[in-house]
């Protein structure tokens, strides 16, 4: 939205203050980023004021714990939002990886993990060819994969997926172990996955295009682009992200459930969206999705310790997440 | 009747037909079901249709609600929270009342929650943040409050109210007159606002084109908020249902966001594109009857419950992707 631009006010009325402001809004408009390692860095001190212990690696753990699924499936939603789309199904298919893994982990963990992915690369794909191909509404395509997937599941855990739902030791590691005392291993999970987004989006032709896509469809086709397989690729690739971080859910945890990732859903797409990812595309990049999963992760902590109940802590997290997105917003429009 | 008036009356039907060839196409698809399910329970008389009408009303109600936003261009994800706050509101405080307070409380409700929407729609209008993001954050807080107004499932509400949604004072049976007549009123009361009153229209106008509409006079703001607030009116309606259906209140977050879901799947194949500025809310009405109306149908088919959301899902996947390949094929075909 275009703001009618304010005529420069009279030399004589212009104060420095007014120009100091002026100057850290540009700069604050210009590096967004910075904004919220601000943000990131006032929350983790606030929660030390709260829980001194919290300010160390060992009293960040947990809030690590649950940032590295989180930032994983924000990640899937970046790359999709890139392109204009979304995946409400992104929580289902992890827990129905999870579920797969588990069920496959007296067979090892190799296989295990291998299986739970290859459910994420089919409703991935199947997510994919619905928008690209058969143009449905990625809102409504993934809502219904979302059904399907909990129908399929419920239904499955009385036949073909009975039995185990502890998963092997190996994946309890990688989800919950630790190395050097108190760093845990997902976190290093998480951190591949970033750099390799990071590098798909920033130095790959297959990631301009996904901001291509969502700035402008029609100049990407007419330029001589099959944009459905481009569409394609980005749900398989979101469909792969979700299974990983089902996995490593799981491996928190220990044992499955039906309810394992649903809680993720709106944080996945609140952390992309606090970060700076546009939800009608062609706006974002990974870097600030990782800053929103952790300011999320954190602000978790923070209610956690205050130790207030449930309904205060979703008054909360609602209220800070409309501020920062309206504060992102109205930063950015500025510039 | 003279000749000449026979192509013109055609024309004009085949003009009316092909505008509102979605809606009579869901309320066909209905019939059919309806139909189908008859001849497959051995006794098909008033006991089912008060249960189908009864229990479709909340899902008809928020979906409706959620109808107007996105034909004014906006999505509402606070909806199925909205419907949480109302409904823990109401068990809590019509628990043990006379019918008269009760009604007022619905009435404050209705209003309130009205307001609180209209409020998030001002907020969307005035902040610039996208429709999804504001309403995913405010329906933290909308749950937020349902919970702290009502801590754990309970209440309740007079005899009478109950009768007014479910035609029956305990729920159970009754009379089939009450839910229609319930379903019935609020759909054709916000269908003529949509189509016949001058914020209706410029509802459809934001929706379809906002740049447009502000060119051409319209208060775009004033629009967009009358738009969330009937979409929260009728989300406290929805509340109020289900504290009839059910007796009580239940205040857990999952149910809400499961309710807005339902609520988008329902617009969806009710006819309203997510694009906005095109559809009709009596479209909404019919597809949230059928996708309540599945659950017994699927068991009535002796099918494992479990399977029939597996049905649900593929049904509304299936019906999108035809949509898209009659779109394609028109494409390549002009």
């Amino acid at each position: 939205m275009s703001q009618p631009v304010t005529p420069p006010s009279g030399g004589a009325f212009e104060t420095k203050g007014a120009t100091l402001t002026d100057r850290t809004r540009a700069i604050v408009s210009e590096y967004p980023t910075l904004v919220l390692i601000g943000v990131l860095i006032l929350l983790i001190l606030l929660t030390g004021a709260i829980e001194p212990e919290y300010l160390s690696i060992r009293g960040m753990r947990n809030t690590l714990l649950q940032a590295a699924p989180l930032g994983i499936l924000a990640g899937a939603q970046t790359i999709l939002m890139l392109t204009g789309g979304i995946d409400l199904s992104i929580t289902m298919i992890a827990t129905g990886s999870a579920y797969v893994a588990a069920n496959q982990s007296p067979n090892g963990a190799a296989i295990a993990i291998l299986l739970g992915v290859v459910v994420g690369l089919l409703a991935g794909s199947a997510n994919g060819v619905g928008v690209a191909v058969f143009r449905v509404n990625p809102l409504i395509m993934t809502l219904a994969m979302s059904g399907i997937l909990l129908g399929l599941f419920t239904a499955w855990t009385q036949t073909i997926l009975q039995g185990s739902t502890q998963v092997a030791p190996f994946i309890k590691v990688i989800g919950a172990g630790s190395f050097f005392g108190n760093l845990p291993y997902s976190v290093i999970v998480w951190g591949l996955i970033a750099v390799a987004l990071l590098w798909l989006l920033r130095r790959t032709g297959w990631g301009r295009l996904l901001y291509a896509i969502g700035d402008n469809e029609v100049a990407v086709r007419l330029a001589g682009v099959r944009v459905w397989q481009v569409r394609i690729t980005a749900y398989t690739v979101a469909g792969i992200l979700g299974s990983i971080s089902g996995i490593l859910l799981a491996g928190r945890t220990g044992a499955v459930d039906l309810q394992l990732a649903n809680i993720f859903l709106l944080p996945s797409v609140a952390a992309a969206v606090i970060g700076g990812t546009s939800i009608f595309g062609g706006v974002g990049g990974y870097t600030g999705t990782i800053l929103g999963a952790l300011i999320l992760s954190v602000l978790n902590s923070m209610l956690t310790f205050l130790n207030v109940g449930q309904d205060i802590q979703q008054v909360v997290y609602g209220s800070i997440v409309l501020a920062l997105a309206w504060g992102y917003a109205s930063l950015t429009r500025s510039a | 009747m003279t000749s000449a008036a026979l192509p013109l009356r055609s024309a004009a039907w085949r003009r009316v037909l092909s505008r509102n060839g979605w809606v009579l196409g869901v309320w066909l698809l209905l019939g059919a079901l309806l139909v189908w399910y008859s001849t497959l329970i051995p006794v098909f008389g008033q006991f089912q249709v008060v249960s189908i009408s009864k229990n479709s009303l909340p899902l008809v109600y928020l979906a409706i609600g959620q109808g107007i936003i996105v034909i004014a261009g906006g999505i509402d994800l606070s909806l199925g929270a909205l419907l949480l706050l109302s409904n823990a509101f109401a068990a809590r405080f019509m628990d043990d009342q006379p019918l008269g307070i009760v009604l007022l409380i619905a009435l404050a409700v209705i209003t309130g929650i009205g307001a609180l929407n209209a409020l998030t729609g001002y907020v969307i209008s005035i902040s610039g943040v996208p429709d999804i993001v504001v309403t995913l954050a405010t329906s933290y807080i909308w749950s937020g409050f349902a919970l702290w107004v009502l801590p754990s499932p309970g209440g309740g509400t007079a005899p009478q109210f109950r009768w007014l949604f479910t035609g029956s004072e305990s729920g159970i049976g009754g009379s089939y007159i009450m839910p229609v007549l319930m379903m019935a009123i609020p759909s054709i009361a916000v269908f003529i606002l949509s189509r016949r009153s001058r914020l209706g229209l410029s509802i459809y106008a934001i929706g379809s084109d906002s740049v447009a509409a502000r060119l051409a006079g319209l208060d775009v703001r004033r629009a967009k908020i009358a738009a969330y607030a009937i979409g929260g009116a009728m989300a406290a309606l929805a509340g109020l249902a289900t504290v009839a259906l059910t007796g009580t209140g239940d205040p857990r977050f999952s149910i809400g966001a499961n309710a807005t879901l339902n609520s988008v799947a329902a617009i969806v194949l009710g006819g309203i594109p997510l694009t906005g500025g095109a559809g009709s809310v009596l479209g909404v009405v019919a597809a949230g009857v059928i996708l309540i109306m599945l659950n017994p149908i699927l068991s009535a088919m002796g099918i494992n419950p479990n399977n029939a959301q597996i049905i649900q899902g593929v049904l509304i996947a299936g019906v999108m992707m035809i949509g898209g390949l009659v779109v394609l094929l028109r494409e390549r075909a002009s």
